[in-house]
């Protein structure tokens, strides 16, 4: 979608995305020409089209979610099933984690690298590719993940 | 006054920009994959899922390199059947590397990711009209596995298709003319009447149907070492592509599958002895497709 100005026949520039609410986005756009500016605010279906095709509205944040080539998460942000993923972990995913009232597992310190190799992971995996990893750096006495540690993991998986 | 085609750029949403970087991503992603080939049907419940990683297998022990995307989101099950239900995702230097089977078949299925007690779904700002969305979601996330994930260099990609003669197409104009299907049925001329309006629906678009297999087709009884009927009436119906081979129905396979399937399972069977000759007839028609484009 783009938006013309008319009497100064230029196109508009967006300025503004509001957060969403109640699923309408309030997004702003202004005439570089006269300043005039405008607001598209949508509908929960008109985000949703959007939000469908895993990409943001908006300028790039370059946030540790985002990287290059790779579309933002979504208008909202965020994972679009993360919450099922983080909530619902597999019976060998609870295992690992020492169960229900199982001991706390040892905290292990990610590296800047390896947090932003991490960060490459679709929002969807990354839940699960963090607590696999760590497990993995603990069975092996590390308390530290640096990217070695990914590529050990890598070879010793055969990838 | 300008028209939308006179005007450069979106005026800064980016939304263009970002599935332009994605295509790209993919198609640098699958530069170094041979050959794509999607297993479809149309019909649901006629084995596409096990016959894919049965001919993975087959292809497998050639000594090529192949990966299978489970694409049937809704009812992954390539994870329990391969066994990488717990598979490790590890980040590498660029993309994400794929969880591999035992006999080194990468696979990517969303049943790695939830368990088989949940249900796939999506965060909505339309909640409650899910028809409306679904299907371009489900295909914004197809591109996005296929953009993240290490497919590197491979003989074969396999997609395991959903079941729907809809959604075989729209995978197809997903997948683009890169892409081969291979159609599975079963004996029943119900299956045989879905997988042909698959056909129709492929040839109408100019996709390449390198032809059909026929599962169940009896069942393979160890007691007797012989192949029994399994449906009551043979079908004939011709479908318009070549059979690839029949697969007769094998119950110690099914538990294979439920068990998460080792490499080899097959050997020396006769559902395996007729995998391998499949697996050659693809072969061979992936190559005629090469010599003709």
């Amino acid at each position: 979608m783009k938006f013309l100005c008319v009497p100064c026949d230029k196109p508009m520039t967006l300025q503004t995305v509001g957060p969403s609410d109640r699923g309408s986005l309030s997004v702003v756009y202004a005439c570089p020409e006269c300043g005039y500016e405008m607001a598209m605010l949508t509908n929960a279906y008109e985000t949703q089209v959007v939000q469908s095709l895993g990409v943001r509205i908006g300028p790039s944040t370059n946030d540790a979610g985002e990287f290059a080539g790779q579309p933002e998460a979504s208008t909202k942000g965020g994972c679009p099933f993360s919450a099922m993923v983080a909530t619902t972990p597999s019976a060998n995913e609870r295992e690992r984690v020492g169960g229900a009232g199982g001991a706390q597992p040892p905290t292990v310190r990610w590296t800047q690298e390896a947090e932003a190799r991490l960060a490459r992971v679709p929002e969807f995996v990354r839940p699960m590719a963090r607590t696999g990893i760590e497990r993995f750096a603990r069975e092996r006495g590390a308390s530290e993940i640096d990217e070695q540690m990914l590529d050990a993991a890598r070879e010793f998986f055969g990838m | 006054m300008k028209t939308y085609w006179d005007i450069i750029g979106d005026g800064g949403s980016r939304v263009l920009e970002q599935v332009t970087a994605q295509r790209a991503r993919i198609a640098d992603g699958l530069s170094g994959v041979r050959h794509l080939v999607a297993v479809g049907s149309g019909k649901g419940g006629v084995g596409k899922s096990t016959l894919t990683l049965q001919l993975a297998h087959a292809l497998r022990a050639r000594g090529l390199r192949i990966a299978i995307l489970d694409a049937d989101f809704n009812g992954p099950s390539q994870a329990r059947m391969a066994g990488v239900q717990g598979a490790l995702f590890v980040p590498g230097r660029d993309r994400v590397s794929l969880p591999r089977t035992a006999n080194g078949i990468g696979v990517f299925s969303i049943g790695s990711l939830i368990p088989e007690s949940a249900a796939l779904d999506f965060e909505s700002a339309a909640r409650g009209e899910s028809h409306t969305w679904r299907a371009t979601r489900e295909f914004a996330l197809l591109a996005e596995i296929l953009a993240s994930f290490e497919w590197g260099a491979l003989d074969l990609l396999l997609f395991d298709l959903p079941p729907g003669a809809e959604r075989t197409v729209q995978y197809a104009d997903f997948l683009g003319p890169r892409t081969s299907f291979l159609l599975v049925t079963i004996p029943s001329e119900v299956s045989r009447g879905v997988v042909a309006r698959s056909v129709a629906a492929l040839s109408k678009g100019s996709h390449r149907v390198l032809g059909y297999v026929e599962n169940m087709s009896g069942y393979y009884c160890r007691d007797c070492d012989a192949i029994k009927p399994l449906f009551a009436s043979a079908a004939s119906s011709d479908l318009g592509v070549p059979c690839l081979g029949t697969v007769p129905f094998d119950p110690q396979l099914a538990r294979d599958c439920d068990l998460g399937m080792p490499p080899g399972a097959l050997q020396g069977r006769p559902a395996g002895r007729v995998l391998n000759a499949i697996a050659q007839r693809l072969l061979d028609g992936l190559e005629s497709t090469e010599l003709h484009s």
